[in-house]
């Protein structure tokens, strides 16, 4: 009966992520770009479209803002007036930032959107109905919904193309939201191999298409709770931490030298992407 | 000016609401006409969405939400008036309330059909509505009750079907009228059936109070719930200029505002219609709005409270969206709002306008509209001016299908209303008995003091 | 002895208190005033009840029946359900969180209150009804009714009480 289980779980129900909760274990994935290496090549967001079966829209539904690209590099200037605005050029590769405290989770009506016990923001498209509240709470806007039913009636991926699609990927129709997965199904293969072998996931062992396409190494991913792990180095040297939506190396009086920032951190959602701030020609 | 005359016969009112089910102006034809006509083009509109795809709405990718949920949130607003007036008025033995609560009860039950309708309209697969519905099943999945949209499911079933018994309820003792004199037919055999054999007698009149009197202690709050938990549905959100704490009263304030506006347009087309001259007098419209008049002013300082409170709260990102609004692509939208909410009321200061119906009919219909933008201006602003940077540079329009489903729901309102006004007695025979009662014991009573003066 | 019925119109209500006042003051055998007659009326009249006596009406505990078991029975099966979420964490929350199950817990407080009102209101004023055996539909336009079993004997009685004060109308259920 779900009452009994309910009064002799109460502790465990009602206990809070990620604030006063214990750390994910063994994995909590994480992410790390920095931006002064990031060159905006677009490589992420072309393997992001290999990897996972997006359908490239075209050009008319583009321009309606239809696009599916879940990873996007944004492009920002400086507006400093100097001569050639072209030099503050900067690159943002942007994605689902996999919120520990998710906003997009909470307005779900029908629970399609959860957080998983690896610490990401999974997305289920069978119970999808389309309401797309999550989308309009979403601060970073990284969620996007099939507007059409793009493999059968837009026909994206003429037959001689359909054997380059990922079979591990599902494609989805329409009505339905996605977004990036950290590259769920790389995880889900590592983790079920690893489990084979009685170990964790090793650094190194999973990599995300993004990461592995980049030409620059500017995305580190990897297992947060891991110490020897790359991203893990990074947060601890940049002092972000996970479940803090005020890092404490900014509230000393003297700005922090550091690069780590993670974006709209104030609306304590607490993402699992740290950004390395880019070094200003202004600042050197 | 009374407003209801005193010596109107009793076995006239049954006459003269008794023939309003048969026998309406023709206006009444050419109206369903029309609205038969305008939910005939929505149903093509869905059907051509539903095998499309949502993009047909023209929405795109951070701009999620449009047209659909604007006119929800209407059509759940205008709602609101109905019973929460006829509630409040019945509480208050407000006699007035007796000739017009039928029809704005109607009001609220068809209104909030066409919102639910808008609901299935905006998801994205309509295939897999059930979901959303909290029903037992192997598999122990259940909705996510922490979403305020399962709120709004739920707070809008509660609220529809109290809604309807609250009106069937108040309809027994007239539907027992209109069975005893309808000829008869399949329309006798409805009514004998939905009378459930009221005969007015003692025992039946005495639970018929307090059920009555129950019923609308729990509507108040109930109908002040819907519109917070709509308000939620943006309140709850983080986004800059829906985050705002001020947003449920606000929504109820504009509820009651587009709901008694939307009241006096109906009042006007029933009176002419059905030729309820003698009962929808202009003394209970100038009331009504009177009570629009305030209500108009409420709303307009709730928006001032609104703008100011973002203003000074330096939130920038609120403060961004807010700029946007007044400047931004919505500017003659957002200033529309602004001039048919808060100006065009101001109409209504002028006694002499309180009862002229031409006036008092285009302005309700400007009030609507107003209130119509003002929704618009919730949704969509904030989409093209959110916290991230990446959503600002772009627009969105909605394309035709939006507009046809729109001007559909208009329609199909409009289909179940005038369906309903004929089928069932319009105009609540009983209380305006109570109602010419009343005022005749109370000329006795006033005849009898000054005769004791003497 | 086998019971019959007699219906009574009278145009106003002070006629129809006169008749009920004086049935209640007349001891009749084979008639009780208090179940064997009932007054029906076209509008809700608070005189009625007033010359009537005091009748209690029981609908108010149904709604607070109703009204609780709603609000009880809304936030156990919404947190018992939550509480087998443990696959449909949302992060930043708890599992079975307080202000969402109280808005709920609201909604369904209302509605059961609601729905056992009109049941109440059903039980209570015992509808639906078979129509009684003698039925005026003056009664919906403006008279007021009083409808009296008696026995046998006593129905001359009561009809000579009806006559005197004026009855529009009297209907007798003819003999069996």
């Amino acid at each position: 009966m779900s009452v009994s289980n309910l009064l002799e779980n109460w502790a465990q129900v009602r206990h809070e992520h990620p604030n006063n909760d214990k750390p994910h274990d063994p994995y909590k994935w994480a992410m790390a770009i920095d931006l002064d290496a990031c060159t905006g090549c677009n490589a992420c967001s072309i393997a992001c479209y290999a990897e996972n079966n997006i359908p490239v829209v075209g050009k008319e539904r583009f321009q309606h803002g239809q696009q599916m690209h879940w990873m996007r590099v944004e492009r920002y200037w400086d507006e400093d007036g100097r001569e050639f605005p072209d030099q503050g050029f900067q690159f943002l590769p942007m994605m689902c930032q996999q919120c520990e405290a998710a906003p997009c989770e909470t307005v779900c009506p029908v629970a399609a959107t959860n957080h998983t016990a690896d610490g990401l923001n999974s997305q289920i498209y069978n119970r999808c109905i389309g309401s797309r509240y999550c989308s309009a709470n979403c601060p970073f806007k990284v969620r996007y919904f099939n507007w059409y039913d793009y493999p059968t009636d837009e026909m994206v991926w003429p037959a001689e193309m359909q054997q380059q699609m990922n079979p591990d990927v599902s494609v989805r129709s329409k009505g339905v939201m996605e977004k990036c997965t950290f590259c769920v199904q790389r995880l889900s293969a590592a983790k079920v191999k690893a489990k084979g072998e009685g170990r964790i996931v090793a650094e190194g062992e999973v990599q995300t298409a993004c990461q592995q396409a980049c030409p620059t190494s500017a995305i580190s991913f990897g297992n947060l709770v891991n110490p020897d792990s790359r991203v893990h180095k990074q947060w601890a040297a940049q002092q972000v931490e996970l479940d803090k939506d005020k890092q404490a190396k900014n509230e000393e009086e003297e700005a922090s030298e550091l690069r780590g920032y993670r974006i709209l951190e104030e609306l304590r959602a607490y993402p699992s992407v740290m950004y390395l701030e880019r070094v200003r020609e202004s600042a050197v | 000016m009374k407003d209801i005359r005193e010596d109107i016969a009793w076995a006239k009112i049954n006459q003269d609401v008794m023939k309003s089910l048969e026998n309406p102006r023709k206006l009444y034809w050419v109206i369903l006409f029309l609205a038969l006509a305008a939910f005939g083009f929505g149903v093509g509109c869905e059907i051509y969405q539903y095998r499309t795809g949502m993009g047909v709405e023209n929405v795109n990718n951070p701009q999620v939400w449009g047209l659909y949920i604007a006119t929800f949130i209407f059509w759940i607003g205008m709602s609101h008036s109905g019973t929460l007036l006829s509630a409040i008025l019945h509480l208050m033995h407000a006699d007035w309330r007796k000739p017009i609560y039928r029809f704005a009860e109607a009001m609220t039950t068809f209104s909030l059909m066409t919102a639910g309708l808008f609901v299935m309209v905006h998801i994205g697969r309509l295939w897999q509505f059930y979901y959303s519905l909290p029903y037992p099943n192997d598999r122990g999945i259940w909705p996510n009750f922490q979403s305020p949209l399962l709120w709004d499911a739920m707070a809008i079933f509660t609220y529809l079907s109290s809604s309807v018994l609250f009106l069937f309820v108040g309809m027994i003792p007239d539907l027992a009228i209109a069975r005893d004199n309808m000829q008869p037919g399949w329309r006798q055999k409805l009514y004998t059936l939905l009378a459930l054999g009221w005969e007015g007698t003692d025992r039946q009149w005495r639970n018929f109070r307090v059920t009555y009197l129950t019923i609308a202690c729990f509507l108040i709050p109930l109908a002040v719930s819907v519109h917070s938990i709509v308000a939620s549905d943006f309140a709850m959100s983080q986004q800059p200029g829906w985050h705002v704490t001020s947003f449920p009263p606000y929504f109820v304030a504009g509820a009651l505002y587009s709901g008694c506006a939307a009241i006096i347009t109906l009042f006007i087309i029933l009176r002419y219609v059905f030729r309820f001259e003698t009962y929808m007098t202009l003394p209970i419209l100038k009331k009504i709005v009177r009570l629009t008049f305030a209500i108009a002013m409420v709303w307009t300082y709730l928006n001032a409270v609104e703008f100011a409170a973002v203003w000074y709260s330096h939130d920038e990102a609120s403060k961004a969206v807010l700029i946007q609004k007044m400047t931004g692509t919505y500017a003659p939208f957002w200033w529309g709002m602004i001039f048919c909410g808060s100006v065009v009321p101001l109409v209504f200061a002028f006694k002499r306008f309180q009862t002229n119906i031409p006036v008092l009919f285009a302005v309700s219909l400007l009030l609507n509209l107003g209130m119509w933008l003002e929704r618009w201006m919730i949704v969509a602003p904030t989409f093209s001016h959110g916290y991230y940077p990446w959503t600002w540079d772009h627009e969105q329009w909605p394309s035709l299908v939006a507009w046809g489903m729109v001007f559909a729901s208009f329609g199909w309102f409009t289909l179940l209303f005038m369906i309903f006004c004929k089928v069932f007695p319009s105009v609540s025979m009983y209380e305006v008995k109570e109602m010419v009662y009343h005022r005749t014991l109370h000329l006795k009573k006033s005849e009898n003091a000054e005769q004791g003066a003497h | 002895m086998s019971k019959r019925h007699l219906l009574a119109l009278y145009g106003n209500f002070e006629e129809a208190e006169a008749v009920v006042q004086e049935l209640r003051n007349a001891t009749i055998k084979g008639f009780d005033v208090n179940d064997d007659m009932i007054v029906k009326s076209p509008i809700e009249h608070p005189e009625v009840e007033r010359f009537l006596g005091d009748k209690p009406v029981y609908v108010q505990w149904f709604t607070l029946v109703g009204a609780l078991l709603g609000g009880i029975l809304g936030f156990s099966l919404i947190s018992g359900a939550q509480a087998n979420f443990y696959m449909q964490l949302k992060g930043g929350k708890p599992i079975v969180p307080f202000p969402p199950n109280f808005v709920l817990t609201y909604e369904m407080f209302i509605l059961g209150g609601v729905f056992i009102t009109i049941l109440g209101f059903l039980i209570c004023a015992g509808l639906p009804a078979k129509r009684s055996p003698l039925y005026s539909t003056k009664v919906s336009v403006d008279n007021i009714a009083i409808l009296v079993e008696a026995d046998e004997s006593a129905i001359s009685e009561l009809k000579a009480i009806f006559t005197k004060h004026k009855a529009l109308e009297i209907q007798e259920e003819a003999g069996k």
